[in-house]
């Protein structure tokens, strides 16, 4: 392997490591073992949503509704617990309804054949409006029980559920998308719709498939989020919007520029979330924070762009 | 007077002459077509002349003058070409895009009433009648065609080239831009006039040139010839020589198609004639015929990505066939390789090894996971019996030639044990080595069993390897030939003349 490919593919992942490196010296306390637990805490969330959009990516579209899903998600599930649903009823219904969302962006896409940057626009901007008219403006504060926000707060030995919930999250995706005929397809679709379809793959199913997962992990980033919280409120769920892009398209420059996977979206969360965490530790303010994030992602794309274009790719 | 001269025009792709020795002469206010076969280097000509691609060798001259265009933009001062892509912006109007890049104005500001004084001014000159103010989208493509015309003229080239101007013009329309040609004629404009049709080159054009495998064959007057004449110059000698075809007996036949429209059908049968049925056997090679447009990859499309027009049925293994997918078309043992192979037969962002097998995948799996192992092995086996020239699977398809990437793009159906498989212009841009090699592959499968549709715009390799040939016109097949092929009847049925005639051949 030339050094060129070899920069090209784990160029990323070079830079997360450096990025570590710089943090472990200079800032004291960033690599005991509870802070760095922290950092997977932190990013648990945001990669379990973000695994969902890459799946979008893969099939070559887009959507735009999976964080207000996020936050409509986190709100009923807190509702219906409440109002004296059992638990893992409601998760039930929450996830279900999840995948009812998706099916929905999925046939608006492919059989009314709507843009999906259109279609989940206007249907993000529809759950807004459900999230309203479901709370009135207001959070769920308390009355969630203990056994739901274990989910959130728990930890087996020293490490968080949530932590094991996010690994768990990237071992499927990973072998969904590499080791699966379903996964080859979505690529496949993704790659080259026409050629794809006229192999023989259905692919209105697959591109109906990646929004469903997108909108199911955006559900199920909801609830999680509520038992992390212990309350929900109507916009829980907002900044994984930008965030979520954000990793999604720093994981595109891993190993294959351009081209979306589970491990590339882990290695950019775990970019954002050493930055978040280093910077924060170093008492940097949080403008700065998105500043610095906002060029290191400008930065990275760049890089590969440029290394794809001298590969030919 | 000459405007226009070339001299030893060649032009070299890759692995092939496209244009060898031109010398080619347009007198001041002549009408000169050009006509041949497809891939008789007809636009690659044009195209240089359009400063589209530089000569390989060869020069240009302009009222005596040597030039040399370095682009397009250069060249459209001085040479004007009407191609069959009209290049107009769809929700500008008439008058925005006569005006495009050259538009009136004062102090930054547009001066659209003289502008549209102008433009009407301009079009009443040659006589047409557009509404200048809607939008291009609104008109008519024929209304469209004349538009981009009057752009061109509007720039007032020296030379203006017509490259088969009336394939999207209905006969009124066309009736019009002869007029129009005529005017410019008159007015002293040099135009060059590519066509198929030899109808209107009998009708418009004072000299005309035949072009046959990149080279000029001769320049006549039009009035010493006739159609007869013109078309034995664009047929080859050689043609259907050049590759040692291996015959194998037909067996049962595979798929019938049939077309029945009513009225034309009525029609037919007044006049004692029929449209040919296709009809293709096992162990056979078929061969369609056609110019662009004629139809030829619709129909086939239609059997693979459905639905079909409900003015033919299709018989598969004599049970009704209707087309409803590639899904479906490939579970009855129909596969198609794509004319467009980057676009519909590759995934160019995958790996060799992920293009040969992303189609079969459910063969080479076990409960839904991919089994690499039987990945790995089939697609070491086609490489190998395909002669893929590849350094490793893990290769990016896009790296490939032309031609392995053709191999890669059939390969992916290697176990497919299809039956019927659909070649859609399966050598273009190839060179002739592997081309030979697609043939071989072809017969192959032929000798296996397999039936082969074969489309082709190059009819000495149709006649070099079909068992038969059906000819389309319009989207209608309008013959059927059988060996010994009858190169010239072809031709003329591809051409559109005495189409009805040409099915009588068979009879």
């Amino acid at each position: 392997m030339n050094i060129n490919k070899f920069f090209t593919q784990f160029g990323t992942v070079i830079a997360l490591t450096l990025l570590f490196l710089v943090f472990a010296i200079a800032v004291p306390g960033f690599i005991e073992s509870n802070n760095l637990i922290n950092i997977l805490t932190q990013i648990a969330l945001l990669m379990i949503i973000a695994q969902g959009f890459t799946m979008v990516l893969i099939v070559n579209e887009l959507d735009l509704s999976f964080a207000n899903l996020a936050s409509l998600s986190s709100v009923l599930v807190a509702g219906f617990i409440i109002h004296g649903m059992n638990p893992a009823l409601a998760i039930f219904f929450v996830l279900l309804a999840g995948l009812a969302f998706g099916a929905m962006n999925g046939i608006l896409v492919t059989k009314v054949g709507i843009p999906s940057l259109i279609t989940t626009l206007a249907t993000g901007i529809v759950a807004n409006g459900f999230i309203y008219m479901y709370t009135k403006g207001v959070s769920f504060y308390s009355g969630l029980p203990k056994a739901f926000l274990y989910l959130g707060r728990g930890r087996i030995g020293a490490i968080p559920v949530l932590v094991i919930i996010m690994l768990l999250d990237l071992a499927v995706f990973h072998i969904f998308v590499n080791r699966t005929v379903a996964g080859s397809n979505l690529k496949a679709t993704g790659g080259n719709s026409n050629a794809a379809f006229i192999a023989g793959i259905n692919v209105k199913f697959y591109k109906v498939l990646g929004l469903v997962i997108c909108s199911f992990s955006a559900a199920l980033t909801g609830i999680l989020l509520t038992a992390r919280l212990g309350a929900a409120n109507p916009e829980g769920g907002g900044g994984f919007l930008m965030e979520g892009f954000a990793i999604v398209l720093l994981g595109q420059t891993v190993y294959t520029v351009g081209r979306a996977s589970p491990i590339g979206t882990f290695v950019g969360a775990l970019i954002i979330g050493v930055l978040n965490n280093g910077l924060t530790l170093m008492g940097a303010q949080y403008f700065t924070q998105d500043i610095v994030k906002g060029l290191i992602i400008i930065l990275a794309v760049v890089i590969s762009s440029i290394q794809s274009k001298r590969m030919g790719v | 007077m000459e405007s226009l001269r070339t001299e030893g025009l060649t032009k070299q792709f890759p692995g092939v002459l496209a244009l060898h020795n031109v010398d080619f002469t347009l007198e001041k206010g002549e009408v000169h077509a050009i006509v041949g076969e497809n891939g008789a280097g007809k636009s690659t000509f044009v195209k240089i002349l359009a400063g589209v691609y530089p000569a390989t060798s060869g020069r240009i001259y302009l009222d005596n003058n040597e030039i040399k265009f370095s682009s397009p933009r250069e060249a459209s001062a001085f040479i004007g070409v009407v191609h069959q892509e009209r290049e107009l912006i769809p929700f500008y109007s008439g008058i925005e895009n006569l005006f495009l890049g050259q538009e009136m104005k004062l102090l930054g500001f547009l001066k659209k009433k003289a502008m549209k004084e102008k433009a009407i001014d301009f079009m009443n000159k040659y006589g047409l009648q557009l509404d200048m103010e809607r939008p291009v989208s609104s008109l008519s493509s024929g209304m469209q065609e004349m538009l981009s015309i009057l752009k061109i003229l509007f720039r007032s080239p020296h030379i203006i080239i017509f490259d088969e101007p009336t394939a999207p013009l209905s006969i009124k329309e066309a009736d019009i831009l002869f007029e129009l040609i005529g005017d410019l004629k008159k007015a002293g404009t040099s135009i060059i006039y590519i066509t198929h049709h030899l109808m209107e080159v009998i009708q418009l054009a004072d000299r005309v040139s035949v072009l046959r495998n990149g080279e000029k064959v001769t320049t006549m007057k039009v009035s010493d010839t006739n159609e007869q004449e013109i078309i034995k110059l664009m047929i080859a000698k050689d043609m259907g020589q050049q590759y040692p075809k291996t015959f194998f007996t037909p067996a049962q036949e595979m798929l019938h198609i049939e077309f029945y429209d009513s009225e034309k059908r009525s029609r037919a049968a007044n006049q004692n004639q029929s449209v040919p049925n296709i009809c293709i056997h096992s162990k056979e090679i078929v061969g369609f015929a056609g110019l662009v447009g004629s139809g030829r990859s619709e129909l086939a499309k239609a059997i693979i990505t459905g639905p079909c027009e409900d003015t033919l049925s299709v018989m598969l293994d004599g049970k009704a066939f209707i087309p409803r997918n590639p899904k479906f078309a490939i579970k009855n043992d129909i596969v198609m390789i794509p004319e467009d192979r980057r676009g519909e037969g590759l995934i160019t962002s995958f790996d060799v090894k992920e293009n040969l097998s992303f189609s079969r995948l459910s063969y080479l799996s076990r409960i839904g996971f991919r089994s690499e192992k039987k990945i790995n092995s089939r697609c070491a086996e086609i490489i190998k019996d395909l002669s893929i020239k590849v350094f490793s699977p893990a290769q990016s398809v896009a790296t490939l030639s032309g031609g392995n990437q053709q191999k890669v793009s059939l390969g992916k159906w290697f176990d497919a044990n299809a039956k019927l498989w659909i070649f859609d212009e399966p050598t273009q841009g190839i060179d002739v080595e592997t081309k030979s090699e697609i043939y071989r592959i072809m017969e192959r499968l032929a000798s296996q069993g397999a039936g082969i549709w074969f489309i082709s715009s190059d009819l000495r390799e149709l006649l070099a390897i079909s068992d038969k040939i059906y000819v389309m016109y319009q989207s209608r097949v309008v013959g059927e030939f059988i060996r010994p092929f009858d190169s010239e009847k072809i031709l003329q049925a591809m051409l559109g003349r005495n189409a009805d005639k040409s099915a009588e051949v068979l009879s």
